[in-house]
């Protein structure tokens, strides 16, 4: 009888811990801002911490879209007027770290990430929220803008004031803004005492920590197809984010115009359909992924070289895969059959 | 020798086997829910079993969603870009899409999350 008492208790104990709904501490949490989806991930935070934190990011976010936005009235919109007439601007200083940080990329990526193009992104009319329709811009108005060549190397920044030598720059940090917006967040949630968590604006996403007692799993969206190609088990804090030319786009005709415009044509890149990095921090992500998106199958591993950027995963206007060396020990295919893969050393 | 009592805890626990096996072994990445929300706030929470069409109202007007052979996705939308519907379907947990213009999001979950985010 003893021994059926004993068997009760641990048939009871198996019951009710298969019953018992855990609790899990993640906190998730969606917002619309920044001109784009954010989500929230927080795990082991007290609730009330995390939703703390949450609404605050929401905040943050919102007063950085309106202080980077390159249309309406901002701080950068002034700053471009003060660059377009050759006069010398104080920049805001909500700016001068993504001035700061986009002349050193734009530099090290040789001019593949370039957001002094503003006026090229204003003419496809990919600047703001809105999608454009189309029809796209006149060819003589592209070139018109291509041969002034406008580069982040035209500009002089002295202390916290900026001019250009060359009236044809405007800025425009839509390939930065939102990476650099993730890094802020991050460093937000820290100053909080978060210490495992992701941010990801719009597909620009950075994470810290874990999930419990194992690693933060980040998909990659599929292209081409439907649901998720890839996925990547975060290491403690680094950023994960992909530049693609299905994220952006209209129709014409028929014809597919993306928002990555190569700053050398003036027009869309073509033979490239995503580049994935992962990097130490969001913005230099962002910024890496469109150079690379830029420079195309035939540059993209100097460029990287050039970057510091080591894991990547480009996918080729035919849809083949080159991923390097360190990029292939951490991507891990969700499709099947498992797609032909070639990996190619910086 | 086996006894009675062993015998009923063997079949208590052949019993919890199906349970078992479908909690820890099963199709664990499969979403079961998608959760819709306007302006970030869940407006509602619907099952991914049963096949159906929803219209949310969200600034501009109905998204349409459809979901069919547990797997979700935006059919129609007032916004002019319809990156949404370009998004397709969604079928696993963590997988989402949004429609900004008018406000209007989902993200589908399963008992667990095979992707904690998803970038694209």
């Amino acid at each position: 009888m003893h021994k059926f008492g004993g068997h009760i208790v641990i048939m009871l104990v198996l019951l009710l811990s298969a019953c018992a709904k855990r609790e899990e501490p993640l906190y998730q949490q969606q917002l619309l801002t920044f001109g784009t989806i954010v989500e929230i991930s927080i795990w082991g935070a007290e609730k009330g911490l995390a939703q703390q934190a949450s609404s605050q990011i929401g905040e943050d976010l919102q007063q950085m879209h309106n202080d980077w936005h390159a249309w309406h009235d901002s701080p950068l919109v002034r700053m471009n007027q003060a660059l377009s007439v050759g006069a010398s601007a104080t920049v805001p200083a909500s700016i001068l770290p993504l001035v700061q940080k986009s002349i050193a990329l734009s530099r090290a990526s040789e001019g593949m990430f370039n957001p002094a193009i503003g006026r090229l992104i204003k003419l496809w009319g990919f600047e703001q929220d809105d999608l454009p329709s189309g029809p796209p811009p006149d060819p003589a108005a592209i070139a018109a803008l291509t041969k002034q060549h406008p580069g982040m190397d035209d500009l002089i920044l002295d202390g916290g004031r900026l001019r250009s030598t060359n009236p044809a720059v405007q800025l425009d940090f839509g390939a930065i803004a939102k990476g650099h917006g993730v890094d802020l967040a991050i460093t937000r949630l820290r100053e909080l005492g978060i210490q495992n968590a992701i941010i990801n604006a719009g597909g620009n996403l950075r994470a810290i920590g874990k999930h419990g007692d194992r690693p933060w799993r980040i998909g990659i969206r599929n292209p081409r197809g439907e649901g998720v190609l890839a996925s990547i088990e975060t290491r403690g804090d680094e950023s994960i984010l992909t530049s693609g030319d299905y994220e952006r786009f209209y129709e014409y005709q028929g014809k597919r115009y993306h928002h990555i415009i190569d700053p050398r044509s003036g027009y869309p890149v073509t033979g490239v359909i995503s580049v994935t990095v992962i990097a130490d921090d969001a913005a230099t992500a962002d910024a890496a992924s469109t150079a690379l998106f830029v420079a195309g199958p035939q540059r993209w591993r100097e460029i990287a070289k050039k970057l510091g950027v080591t894991q990547v995963m480009l996918i080729d206007g035919q849809g083949r895969m080159v991923v390097t060396p360190a990029m292939a020990k951490r991507v891990r295919f969700e499709v099947d059959p498992s797609p032909k893969v070639t990996v190619a050393p910086l | 020798m086996m006894t009675r009592a062993d015998g009923v805890v063997v079949a208590l626990a052949l019993a919890l086997l199906p349970y078992l096996y479908l909690t820890y072994w099963g199709s664990s990445t499969q979403g079961e829910e998608v959760r819709i929300m306007v302006s970030g706030k869940e407006r509602m929470a619907v099952s991914l079993r049963q096949d159906r069409r929803l219209a949310v109202d969200g600034e501009l007007g109905p998204s349409i969603i459809d979901i069919h052979d547990g797997k979700a996705r935006f059919t129609a939308s007032p916004c002019r870009g319809k990156q949404c519907i370009h998004t397709g379907w969604l079928g696993r947990g963590g997988e989402s899409a949004a429609c900004l213009p008018n406000r209007v999001s989902m993200v589908v979950v399963g008992r667990e999350q095979r992707f904690d985010s998803v970038v694209f």
